[in-house]
């Protein structure tokens, strides 16, 4: 590993410290002048622009960064290549990207964000190309584009069902030529700040449970969604919304937290996703009489309108008794032929053969609509910058609000490579070189976390938080699922603040430092019980119905109140729910239709 | 059923078996049963997990003898036998301790490892092969502006082992690996012939050569372990024969020539 490691004492310079801990063990200080934290797709790009610009960067992450939940993407990346025409012969532009992704989000989307990312999609994929990623190939040897949900051209860049595992191995080679120093197996405990400035962080070493301290002039934050708080998703176990955590308790502000995606086709059982590249390729979803009923609700667009619509068609099937027992609907993709499904959806295959037993070749899958996206997240400027100092975000779990109220398939790959790499630049243009580090902020914050550990160990109640987890994924998937209203959230959000107080008394039973992955469960769902409270409370106040917030008792979209953002924000234990203007710019925003 | 968990820590003399009795669920993968011990019956168990749908390669570990995703591993499949891998054999993979696999599901860290705490092993040394065998993209000619173009033909081949995840599974089950510490070890060597037959990389024997060595593309003995546990079918037996193939008429050209 890299950087700069310093071995302090930590109760040397500290009274305090020394009443508190008594013992006197050692921590790790590393210094590095940009900290990144996670190792999916935009941790990388990131990592990897800002070591060519001469930066001393590093990576913490959870896992080993080739185990991100970023490998798991399947479906690809809209670029406006225009390397395959539209129906109607025309070619597409970004322009058209931007309308298709603005009128996607419902128009909650920041138009310059989405600008932006769609002036730069095209740059993207080839650059990822020439770093050596495999796409899947036209006739013509040129980059191949397929259909998918809400777009007006074929301009989904592909790699098979792969497209994430094979990005990520790229920009994971990338790295590794680089030499840049990954912490791997580090679990981020706190954002250290010093005079109003964030300055590094805390992080558990899972492997021996040691506190380690990281100094650093500017930190990114990349640590995706989180998933995981409902009980049906697609995402990895891993997708716990650390960073999201993290942000609110250093008292940055999260936004649109209730704009939470369930993507159509997860399979029944497990929820692993059946990539919509699957109905871009020919796909259609059936009900149990057999009918193809997205004819009834997006009679232009039919499987491929967007994921929102497609997931609260297949839901109304579902509970108006056209799915099949225990809540599924079939994906039909028996008519594409065995050929062009081991060509094009091999991964697909292979896991509904794996965990449903069905072969698609020969059989329908069930599928059913799981949490899949989390389109909320850091509230963060054009540049990934948050209003702490030095601080910044980028991917699935910042919000710099290209996706506004519902993401497009193909979309967010896009974003985290773009804004992986736009975020480095301007960290590098706002170069944090002179600053000075101070190391005593640190050392503070590493007692903080090594007294806040020694509390919960000793807490003496022997209940099992695991229910609580349990708990709380049930919770947010019944009462603030695809489909929400007034009763089931305020019920909810009760027996949210009822966990949270029963959670509060709770501990691991095991007390071991190496490799206690309870506790870093325990940690995790800490964590996702203060953000289980501000999705619910954003969405309680958000009186409308919108990309994937879909209120049965306001069904209609409020541009008049409610065009605009959520932003919420912890003071004290408290939850403040505020609001902010959308940007607006190319496109008016008017009825959606598909 | 039951689960047969190896248990090991720092500072114990030797390992022990935990056997925990699983709630019956027809349609429970072994992760969700190593989740079930942990949550139920000991939460001291390390493993590796993280996205539970075999794409990450975290989860690999020993299953019933046989090194597997996990996560992908369902335990109904297994009591009723229908996962049986033939493999060759050697010394991890042979009988270490009793079990029934009628009603008990037997697993351990991947072999060929330093186990570090229970189903967790140190992967440094496989990383370190990884290492060696440069594996980052170099394009023959300078950066056009637009994408290079790609025969769709070449694909096919060159996707056999760019859906390598890295599980370390094959590693596990090489009986090479077993015996010759120094072996670079399968998925190395197939991550190696990725960019050798990448038609985009600089023509040549550069790649093949890197391997040349005793550790490298010759100390296969061809056992064919890797390719049979491989979750995502990667044939780094195809890939050594092949390199093998190619060295050799390299240096036939080489000795006809005065």
């Amino acid at each position: 590993m890299g950087g700069v490691n310093v071995i302090v004492t930590k109760s040397l310079n500290h009274d305090d410290a020394k009443e508190k801990s008594g013992s006197i063990p050692q921590a790790t200080i590393h210094s590095h002048e940009v900290i990144i934290i996670g190792g999916g797709l935009t941790g990388l790009r990131a990592a990897i622009q800002i070591a060519d610009a001469g930066l001393n960067g590093a990576i913490i992450s959870k896992v080993h960064p080739l185990r991100s939940h970023s490998v798991a993407a399947q479906g690809g990346m809209n670029a406006s290549l225009g390397n395959v025409p539209g129906e109607d012969g025309k070619n597409d532009s970004w322009e058209m990207h931007a309308y298709d992704t603005v009128k996607g989000s419902d128009y909650l989307a920041d138009q310059d964000a989405v600008e932006l990312m769609c002036r730069e999609a095209t740059s993207t994929v080839i650059e990822l190309e020439h770093m050596g990623t495999v796409w899947s190939r036209l006739e013509n040897g040129k980059i191949a584009q397929r259909p998918f949900g809400g777009a007006g051209f074929p301009r989904t860049c592909y790699a098979a069902d792969r497209t994430g595992h094979n990005a990520l191995n790229t920009l994971y080679e990338q790295l590794f030529d680089r030499d840049i120093p990954v912490y791997e197996e580090f679990f981020v405990t706190s954002l250290v700040q010093d005079r109003g400035r964030c300055n590094g962080c805390t992080a558990i070493d899972i492997k021996t449970g040691n506190v380690h301290g990281f100094v650093s002039k500017a930190v990114l934050m990349a640590t995706g969604g989180f998933g995981r708080i409902f009980s049906r998703s697609t995402n990895a176990l891993i997708n716990t919304g650390d960073g999201h955590a993290l942000a609110l308790n250093a008292c940055v502000p999260l936004k649109d937290m209730e704009f939470v995606q369930f993507h159509p086709t997860t399979l029944y059982g497990t929820n692993i996703l059946m990539s919509e590249g699957a109905r871009g390729e020919g796909g259609i979803l059936l009900n149990s009489n057999g009918e193809r009923f997205m004819e009834h609700y997006a009679p232009n667009s039919l499987d491929l309108a967007p994921r929102d619509v497609v997931a609260r068609s297949i839901e109304t099937e579902i509970r108006e008794g056209r799915g099949f027992d225990g809540g599924y609907v079939n994906l039909d993709l028996t008519h594409l032929g065995a050929d062009r499904i081991m060509e094009r959806l091999p991964g697909i295959r292979q896991i509904a053969m794996d965990f449903a037993g069905v072969d698609p070749i020969d059989d329908p899958v069930p599928v059913q609509p799981g949490q899949h996206y989390s389109m909320g997240g850091i509230d963060v400027d054009i540049n990934g910058a948050t209003i702490l100092l030095g601080l910044y975000a980028a991917g699935e779990c910042a919000c710099i609000s290209v996706h506004g109220a519902n993401r497009l398939g193909g979309n967010s790959l896009l974003e985290t490579v773009v804004y992986g790499r736009l975020v480095a630049d301007k960290i590098i243009e706002d170069n944090p070189i002179h600053l000075e580090q101070d190391i005593e902020p640190i050392k503070l914050a590493i007692i903080d976390i090594e007294d806040k550990i020694g509390d919960i160990m000793d807490r003496k109640d022997n209940g099992n938080f695991f229910r609580v987890k349990n708990a709380i994924t049930d919770i947010m998937f019944n009462k603030f699922g695809i489909f929400r209203d007034s009763d089931g959230m305020d019920e909810g959000l009760v027996e949210i603040k009822n966990l949270q107080e029963q959670f509060s008394k709770l501990s691991p039973i095991n007390k071991e430092k190496p490799f206690n992955q309870s506790l870093i469960q325990f940690l995790e769902v800490e964590g996702m019980l203060k953000l289980a409270e501000i999705i619910a409370l954003s969405a309680i106040e958000r009186k409308e119905s919108r990309g994937s917030h879909t209120r049965i008792d306001h069904p209609e979209r409020d541009d008049v109140n409610f065009l605009k953002h959520t932003v919420s924000i912890l003071n004290g234990e408290e939850v403040d729910i505020t609001y902010k203007p959308v940007i607006l710019g190319m496109f008016e925003p008017k009825e959606r239709v598909y | 059923m039951k689960l047969k968990v190896y248990r090991y820590h720092e500072g114990m003399k030797e390992p022990r078996y935990d056997t925990f009795k699983l709630k019956s669920d027809p349609s429970i993968t072994v992760l969700g049963a190593l989740f079930q011990f942990q949550q139920e019956f000991d939460d001291s168990i390390a493993f590796h997990y993280s996205c539970r749908g075999a794409v990450c390669g975290t989860c690999a570990m020993l299953i019933n003898k046989v090194p597997r995703l996990a996560c992908r591993t369902q335990v109904a499949s297994l009591i009723q036998g229908e996962l049986k891998i033939p493999l060759s054999e050697f010394p991890a993979i042979e009988e270490t301790v009793k079990w029934n696999p009628e009603e008990e599901i037997l697993v351990e860290p991947l072999p060929n490892f330093p186990v570090i705490r229970d189903l967790i092993v140190d992967t440094t040394s496989f990383f370190n092969y990884y290492k060696f065998v440069e594996p980052v993209f170099k394009p023959a000619d300078k950066t056009p502006e637009k994408e290079r173009l790609m025969d769709p033909s070449a694909i096919p081949e060159l996707e056999l082992y760019t859906n390598c995840i890295l599980c370390g599974a094959c590693f596990g089950s090489c009986p090479i690996d077993g015996k010759n510490p120094d072996y670079w070890g399968p998925a190395a060597l197939a991550k190696l012939y990725r960019f050798h037959i990448d038609p985009r990389e600089k023509k040549g024997t550069d790649r093949l050569e890197l391997a040349n060595i005793p550790e490298g593309w010759w100390a296969c003995e061809f056992y064919g372990n890797c390719r049979r546990v491989c979750p995502k079918g990667v044939p780094p037996l195809i890939a050594i024969a092949k390199a093998r193939e190619q060295l050799n008429d390299i240096n036939e050209k080489k000795e006809e020539e005065p």
